[in-house]
């Protein structure tokens, strides 16, 4: 990697200018011998290979979304399955291709995939009657309408910024729970998928999040227990204690959270920073449909690095931080359906 | 040496442009960096410290400093202001709770005296969540048209399509060269 990444510590501040500099010469040269390769590649690259591969798969998956009308139940189920993991490619190849594209070509392929994105939604939406969710305890309680509206008024919200007050057309696209107290709240998969989600501001609720989320924010929660499915890029919370939360992300960064157990999967790394009483163990949580989800998400379901946990606000010592544990095996939680909310 | 080496070797230096990138952490910083250099962005982990990185574009030799936005690092950021062309400030639009903060960081910098001459490009980004806040609402939240101090510019895009980072890229690179660059 050419990247250089120094360890933020007494010693690194303090590295003198001429060390630092021998070593930016070094780095320099790979890089440019690197990028002398990559252009040489990039000019390879071919624009209409891009524009022929594009739309004969954006033809097949228009294909698959359509004729799941005229099949049985299964069949269509699994051919969206099929139509949701073929546009997931579609973004990635999209992604791959960006520095060879004009801004013009960018924005129509990506106004393309999120079209059939939003296709797919819609058709299983058609195809799949939302099931009643039912919980077997007496004292649980489904969530309540108002619960699941998306966060903020209807559909304007103002946020006093400053001096400046700032009105925003947010509501409808953001999604989640927020002021809510002793409920079971679900979200499924159609409602959140490759969005961003925002639960703030709950006490004693259980919080079950079927499907892939594109990021999530967990702010200013007690007492609560959270299960999210894989999401694509970083869960931040802030605030939170007393709390279980069980997840896959590609980061996870903590910060002012107190006695809160993680059981987490994580592809890249979780930091914590001013936190204290953070114990993790490894995601062991499943549920119907979590494998296709992990597709979507683009994680990677074998690398997770839950253990592995740095600690911002203790990087000088060499000593391991004090501001987290691992939960031993024995006290870990390993049914999550049977287990209710604190009431 | 004659004396047209001896201006080349000048002019070589002169189109040097070191940028310095900042934000709260959770912006984007470090995957708009590698998205900018066609790196794989899905293995990032949270930057301790900094990653520094040098590339050229549009003939122009960019060195790069992306530091770590956590709490705990913003006061070192100082560290890294001296001789800076270009200031880039990276902002997550769709987390409307840290907002405020943003604002009250991104004030402090534009205060800072080895600051002064920077040119300032805000990156409002993640465009791509369907939750995120327009350019102009991130405009209006950061209250940029109060800026007087600094040539600046806000750009909406994606790290992760990679949507008008160049644009913005450009911009910057054309302010700080009509600046600096003028003796040529
Ligand atoms: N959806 C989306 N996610 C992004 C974008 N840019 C960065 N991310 C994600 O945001 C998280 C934080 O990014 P990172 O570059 O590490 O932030 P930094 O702390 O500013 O360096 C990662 O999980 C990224 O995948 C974007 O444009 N769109
Ligand atoms: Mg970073």
């Amino acid at each position: 990697m050419a990247i250089c990444q120094v360890q933020f510590n007494d010693d690194t501040v303090k590295i003198p200018e001429k060390v630092l500099r021998r070593d930016q010469a070094r780095l320099e040269e790979l890089e440019r011998r690197r990028n002398e390769k990559e252009s040489q590649s990039v000019a390879e690259e071919n624009v209409d290979y891009f524009t022929a591969t594009f739309s004969a798969e954006k033809a097949a998956i228009e294909d698959l979304i359509s004729s799941c009308a005229n099949t049985d139940h299964e069949k269509a189920t699994k051919m969206l399955e099929d139509a949701t993991l073929k546009t997931q490619q579609l973004q990635k190849f999209l992604n791959d291709s960006v520095m060879f594209l004009t801004q013009y070509e960018l924005r129509q392929a990506q106004a393309s995939v999120q079209k059939l994105q939003g296709s797919v939604v819609e058709r299983r939406a058609e195809v799949m009657p939302k099931k009643k969710f039912a919980f077997r305890s007496r004292t649980a309680r489904t969530s309540q309408p108002s619960a699941s509206m998306p966060v903020g008024d209807k559909d304007k919200t103002t946020y006093f910024v400053g001096n400046a007050a700032v009105h925003v057309r947010a509501s409808a696209e953001q999604y989640g729970f927020s002021n809510v107290d002793s409920q079971v709240l679900i979200k499924r998969s159609e409602e959140i998928q490759q969005r961003d989600v925002l639960l703030s501001h709950l006490a004693d609720c259980k919080v079950i999040l079927y499907g892939s989320p594109n990021t999530v924010h967990i702010k200013n929660v007690r007492d609560c227990q959270i299960l999210c499915g894989p999401v694509s890029s970083s869960v931040f919370v802030d605030e939170c204690t007393g709390c279980t939360l069980v997840f896959a992300c590609q980061q996870l960064r903590t910060h002012n959270t107190t006695a809160t157990q993680v059981y987490l999967h994580v592809t890249s790394r979780a930091i914590i920073e001013d936190c204290h009483g953070v114990s993790f163990a490894p995601f062991n949580w499943t549920y119907q449909g979590m494998d296709n989800d992990f597709r979507v998400s683009g994680l990677d379901p074998k690398r997770n690095n839950w253990s592995q946990v740095d600690d911002f606000n203790w990087l000088a010592s060499g000593t391991p931080s004090p501001n987290w544990t691992v939960i031993p095996e024995s006290e870990r939680i390993s049914c999550w359906d049977a287990k209710e909310p604190s009431s | 040496m004659g004396l047209l080496t001896i201006l080349k070797k000048l002019k070589h230096k002169e189109r040097e442009m070191r940028l310095l990138m900042l934000g709260l952490d959770n912006a984007g910083k470090t995957t708009i960096l590698k998205k900018f250099n066609g790196e794989d962005v899905s293995t990032i982990s949270p930057t301790l410290g900094f990653n520094i990185k040098t590339l050229e574009h549009r003939g122009f030799k960019l060195n790069i400093w992306d530091v770590g936005g956590q709490k705990s690092l913003r006061s070192y950021w100082r560290n890294y202001f001296e001789s800076t062309d270009g200031l880039v400030w990276v902002v997550d639009s769709a987390d409307r709770l840290r907002l405020e903060d943003c604002r009250k960081e991104l004030g402090a910098l534009l205060l800072e005296e080895r600051l002064a001459g920077a040119t300032l490009l805000v990156f409002a980004n993640k465009q791509d969540l369907p939750g995120a806040l327009s350019k102009d609402a991130i405009r209006e939240a950061l209250t940029l048209d109060e800026i007087k101090t600094h040539h600046w510019c806000i750009v909406g895009c994606s790290a992760v399509t990679g949507e008008n980072l160049l644009t913005g890229v450009d911009w910057l690179l054309d302010d700080i060269a009509a600046r600096i660059f003028t003796a040529d």
